[in-house]
């Protein structure tokens, strides 16, 4: 668990370093500030409990931000009355003397009195660490603040053998007597506590037990991890489920605990000095912790680290680690506390620099200049040697006091990557289309081509040719050609240069990409023979767009631009040939609303106009004006109409009925279905029948009477 | 006895989940609540605080858990215990607990979202994820992005891994209406989308200049990724709207990069702060369906001057479709506003396309005739847009010819016809009586 939690973190700290074994750890600096006042930002004049308003306003003080909360008044209130009641809990009373030693609220001395009893009783009955830790915490503070209170420990000795007995024989604590768990984040709030009892003792400590208690410290050193970057921390070996610390509080813990401890004792600890380096390392490598909590314990820890006894850390910084060769940057070191605040006198030595990865010294044994007004070291130019790349400086503080070398921890040499960089120099660039047999040149096209990489290269006139970007080659080759570029980048010393990034790239219009490294050897030269690149260019002929990109991350005019076109001639494919790869769909033109579709309706029948039908209508009448025209000519009569009533109405209701079926047909026409025609019909015939039959036989009758007479 | 115990300890996990139900990712408030953010390391939590802060601060609920942690599960009883996942654990080789790649594909499979953050050493496990997201991350293990002509100017860090982007998709509902002025700071590894996914977009392109490959080593073979075609941030909508955004920098939502300043190189410009709080607040607003997440509702067809819709159309009727589009603004159903909205008229193909007419409050309509073509028809309206989760509507509506009633009469071509019957049958009439009675 805790390896993988190591590696966890890991990934953390590279995320805030460079991706280099050696590193650079700037000091505080003003981000921390703003960041300080966003993260602990009141909330209506309050931080919130006595805990968080202590973590608030040490933060402020350590970071020298004067800015008491508004509502000092309210919190010295709270003060006030966790001091006077006497129902306070120890941990209460040591956050309220922590928030009162820095806002120094008027406590009445009699509070204080009252509770000096009441801590000692609980120190005498303590028998858990963090009874100890709260109430030896809290009369320590007294003591600072009460002058006249009676704080001295008469039993002393007794208290620190308690506290002692629940160390661990490898250096860590236990919470208490009866929970076999031990935890380092314990041991620095043991130590803290016996430092507290140390000052509060009335007569001498035994010394032999101060001893045994230093090389317990020594124990727990050895359990100290480790980063590549060569920072050192400590962490719980076992994760308890109730009681989380991530390596930041039980790092911290242990440097308050061991910082307060060195302060009560005389003598020397006998830590080395590149593990109070690596501690301060640690934290410095977080950065800024956007949690209020672990940024309090970063600054409290990197503040007990700035004044503690065993050795003060010493950072040794670079404001700049890319230099310019063109700007003329200088080479600026400083080397401050891990606050921020000024180292004594020194002189920075620059041991060797070389190229990284190879064994070539470029400079040797330089002390670098120390510049008052900026309190930084520099070296005014950078040796003639210097040339772009990148390098390995190595630095080594001198004191020039040799007494400050047992004070201060400066972790012998220190390994800085710095990036030099600087324009180079491009020449004798030349794009030519070959024939396949060497020698034969086709097409050459170099003036144009050297003219215009290198009117790009120069600053100034960049622009220029931006707006002249119709200065492009045009090739144009087939499948039995060769095409070849090369040119030489040559750095301000006159050195070949190897860029890390040297691609050709040939564009078919279709998207299809293909890159090429151009090799180096003496000679940036590419030669692409088309013959053997047909498959790998699937066979695509056409025009194809060639960029040409160089950079490196010290070439200061890294650039990618068009050269030009070639047009290719490829062969067909094969069947067999590879197919050239997918490209993406471009998003936006996949989501556009579609085109609008409206249905054609099925044109209605052609039809003659209306005044034709009506026309022909009225031709369909002439037969019949005929047939009567013709009647009347004929001088048709209704004589044999019956006379007498009974025939004649029956004649009447038959031409009657006649009509009906006729208008019973008109109906049908308009309006009626077949059914209600059918029944209609049916009755009307079976009338017909019967008045027809009458009428009919009665005309027949007297026409027969006629002919017999 | 222990059967009691048993049903009150279900009981007492009913009354304990209940609330947590009520508040889980429904169609009606689709924007996420519970959030499981699985970290390699605790100190995350307050190295990346200013990202999970404004995710606090729009009322998502964080659980912040290793990912190694082994009482970790997604889901209890074959509920989902939350409602999206954060991965920040870019090197885990397998997680605690019951999460596995198959565990976190059925949760994006099931409409959660996720957001991935690798970075350079991540895991085979991170690469999956994302390879079965339609992501490719760069294979070399030790490869970072780099670019030469548009990396963000630094004193400290000179090899051009700490890239300064501004190729941002161009999609107001992905990023938001403001303008991302300042470059996102990126370092970490690249990835490419895979061309045959239609589901994948590129949020944060490189720059054409921009390679993948080892920082320390030289370059032998072309870099497999190069150019634009590196993606840095990408998203996916997948076809049932879950939303995964994955990026290949977990340093891009820190809050150094947050709080970083910010010149591209060759640029004058020095932005006093970085686009990266910019574009990943937006960004997640998307992927926890703040914005451009869609609904329909009141979908209404009628004839023309009728009000209620009826079972079948007849060819060549006049009818109305109406709808109303809404878009979930993270609190509320808002009125979306578009005028490209179409309705198509399909059977087997579409007879009828149409764009829909709005009133800009959200409601769309539009009239047209029915094909005169009969069969079953469907009103559909596919509404796929660039961020936006796609609607999908489809209703069936059968079309049926004429009746034979229904047929024009008395054509005016036909009048000879009827004039010769009738003036057959006045001259039948006329016929009868003369021929019975003339003497």
């Amino acid at each position: 668990m805790a390896t993988r939690n190591l590696g966890g973190f890991l990934v953390l700290v590279l995320a805030f370093t460079i991706c280099e074994a050696a590193s650079v750890f700037q000091p505080i600096s003003d981000s921390h500030l703003s960041a300080a006042l966003e993260l602990f930002a009141p909330v209506s004049g309050s931080f919130g409990s006595l805990e968080e308003t202590y973590e608030a306003l040490r933060t402020f003080e350590i970071l020298g931000i004067d800015k008491k909360p508004d509502g000092s008044s309210t919190t010295c209130h709270s003060v006030e009355e966790t001091v006077g009641s006497s129902s306070s809990t120890p941990k209460d009373l040591l956050y309220a003397l922590r928030v009162n030693r820095i806002l120094k609220c008027k406590v009445n001395e009699e509070n204080f009195k009252g509770i000096v009893s009441m801590l000692k009783a609980a120190v005498n009955d303590a028998s858990s660490l963090l009874d100890f830790y709260y109430s030896v915490g809290s009369l320590v503070l007294i003591k600072e603040q009460s002058s006249d209170a009676d704080l001295l420990l008469d039993d002393a000795d007794g208290i620190f053998h308690s506290i002692k007995a629940l160390s661990q024989s490898d250096g860590r604590w236990r919470y208490s007597s009866n929970n076999p768990e031990s935890s380092t984040y314990a041991a620095g709030l043991a130590l803290e506590a016996l430092a507290g009892v140390v000052s509060l003792a009335s007569s001498e400590i035994d010394q032999s037990a101060i001893g045994t208690l230093k090389s317990d410290i020594l124990k727990l050193f050895d359990s100290i991890e480790k980063y590549d970057d060569g920072a050192f921390y400590f962490d719980e070996k076992v994760v308890g489920a109730r009681q989380h610390h991530g390596p930041l509080s039980t790092t911290s813990s242990v440097v308050r605990g061991l910082t307060a401890f060195a302060s009560v004792t005389s003598g020397n600890l006998n830590l080395p000095g590149d593990k109070i380096l690596g501690l301060a390392k640690f934290f410095l490598g977080i950065g800024i912790p956007g949690d209020a909590k672990d940024f309090f314990n970063q600054i409290d820890s990197l503040a007990c680290l700035e004044n503690n006894r065993i050795s003060v850390p010493l950072i040794l910084s670079l404001p700049a680690t890319v230099l310019s060769l063109t700007k003329k940057d200088q080479l600026k070191v400083k080397v401050n506390t891990v606050l921020g605040s000024d180292a004594p006198p020194l002189t920075v030595k620059l041991v060797r620099a070389s190229v990284s990865g190879s064994k070539d010294v470029s400079i040797e044994n330089l002390d670098l200049k120390f510049d008052k007004e900026s309190a930084s070291h520099f070296l005014d130019v950078l040796p003639k040697t210097v040339d772009v790349g990148k390098y390995l400086f190595v630095f080594e503080v001198v004191f020039h006091d040799s007494e400050h070398e047992k004070v201060y921890a400066t972790g012998g040499r220190t390994q800085v990557p710095i990036f030099v960089t600087g324009v180079i120099k491009i020449d004798n660039t030349e794009i030519a289309i070959l024939d396949s047999d060497l020698g034969s040149i086709e097409t050459q096209k170099k003036l144009a081509f050297t003219s215009f990489i290198q009117s790009f290269i120069g600053q100034e006139t960049q622009k220029k040719l931006d707006l002249a970007g119709h200065n492009v080659v045009s090739l144009s080759a087939n499948h039995l050609q060769k095409l070849r570029l090369s040119f030489q980048l040559t750095t301000p010393l006159g050195q070949v240069f190897k860029p890390h990034q040297a691609f050709l790239k040939l564009r078919h219009e279709t998207k299809v990409e293909h890159i090429f490294v151009v090799g180096n050897s003496g000679k940036f030269e590419i030669v692409l023979d088309f013959l053997g690149l047909v498959e790998k260019l699937y066979y695509l002929s056409g025009s194809y767009d060639i960029q040409l990109t160089v950079g490196d991350s010290v070439m200061e005019n890294s650039f990618l631009k068009a050269i030009g076109l070639i047009d290719l001639d490829l062969p067909e494919a094969p069947e067999k040939a590879a197919r050239p790869p997918l490209q993406p769909i471009d998003p936006y033109s996949k989501y556009g609303p579609k085109a609008e579709i409206s249905h054609i309706f099925r044109a209605p029948e052609k039809l003659p106009p209306k005044e034709l039908s009506l026309t022909f209508l009225g031709l369909t009448v002439v037969p019949f004006i005929g047939f009567l025209v013709g009647l009347l000519r004929l001088g048709v009569n209704l004589k044999n109409f019956p006379s007498s009533t009974i025939p004649a109405t029956f004649a009447f209701l038959f031409h009657l009925g006649i009509a009906a079926v006729l208008l019973l047909y008109v109906l049908f026409w308009v309006k009626l279905d077949l059914f209600t025609t059918l029944k209609a019909l049916g009755l009307l015939g079976t009338f017909l029948l019967f008045v027809g039959h009458r009428i009919l036989s009665h005309l027949a009758s007297a026409s027969a009477k006629l002919k017999s007479a | 006895m222990s059967k009691l115990v048993h049903l009150l300890g279900f009981v007492t996990l009913n009354v304990f989940l209940l609330p947590f139900l009520c508040k889980s990712f429904s169609p009606e408030t689709p924007t996420d609540r519970r959030v499981l953010v699985l970290l390699d390391d605790l100190a995350i939590q307050s190295s990346h605080s200013l990202f999970f802060k404004s995710l606090q601060s729009r009322g998502f609920d964080l659980d912040f858990k290793l990912a190694y942690d082994p009482k970790i599960s997604l889901q209890r009883y074959g509920q989902y215990l939350y409602d999206a996942l954060i991965l920040f654990s870019p090197t885990i080789e397998g997680f605690g607990g019951s999460i596995d790649q198959a565990a976190i594909l059925d949760f994006v499979d099931s409409g959660h979202d996720l957001i991935i953050g690798a970075d350079a050493n991540a895991s085979d496990l991170i690469r999956e994820i994302a390879t079965e997201c339609g992501v490719d991350f760069d294979e070399d293990s030790n490869a970072l992005v780099i670019d030469h002509t548009s990396y963000a100017v630094s004193d400290t860090e000179g090899d051009h891994t700490l890239i300064a982007s501004d190729d941002f998709i161009n999609s107001n509902v992905i990023l938001g209406s403001k303008k991302i002025e300042a470059p996102v700071l990126f370092q970490g590894i690249g990835h490419t989308i895979n061309p045959t996914s239609s589901l994948v977009l590129k949020v944060l392109s490189a720059s054409p200049s921009a390679y993948s490959a080892n920082p320390k080593s030289k370059l032998s073979s072309p870099p497999s990724l190069t150019g634009s075609a590196i993606s840095l941030v990408s998203i996916v909508q997948a076809r049932n709207n879950a939303r995964v955004l994955i990026s290949g920098s977990l340093s891009i939502f820190s809050n150094r990069f947050f709080r970083s300043g910010v010149q591209k190189a060759g640029s004058a410009i020095k932005h006093e702060k970085s686009g990266n709080e910019q574009f990943l607040t937006e960004l997640s607003k998307w992927v926890f369906h703040e914005r451009g997440h869609l609904k329909a509702v009141n979908v209404r067809h009628h004839k023309v001057g009728e009000a209620d819709e009826p079972a079948v159309y007849r060819i060549n009727d006049d009818l109305e479709y109406s709808i109303d589009i809404y878009e979930w603004s993270g609190t509320s159903w808002e009125p979306y506003v578009a005028d490209d909205v179409q309705l198509q008229f399909y059977m087997m193909s579409p007879y009828v396309l149409k764009t829909l007419s709005t009133d800009q409050k959200g409601h769309y309509f539009t009239s047209f005739k029915v094909p005169d073509v009969y069969g079953v028809f469907q009103f559909k309206v596919e509404y796929n847009r660039l961020g936006y989760t796609s609607l999908s509507l489809s209703k069936q509506i059968p079309v049926r010819p004429f009746r034979h009633n229904e047929y024009e009469r008395f054509i005016p071509a036909a009048y000879p016809y009827y004039g010769a019957a009738f003036s057959m049958m006045a001259g039948f009439f006329v016929f009868t009586a003369i021929y019975l009675y003339n003497k």
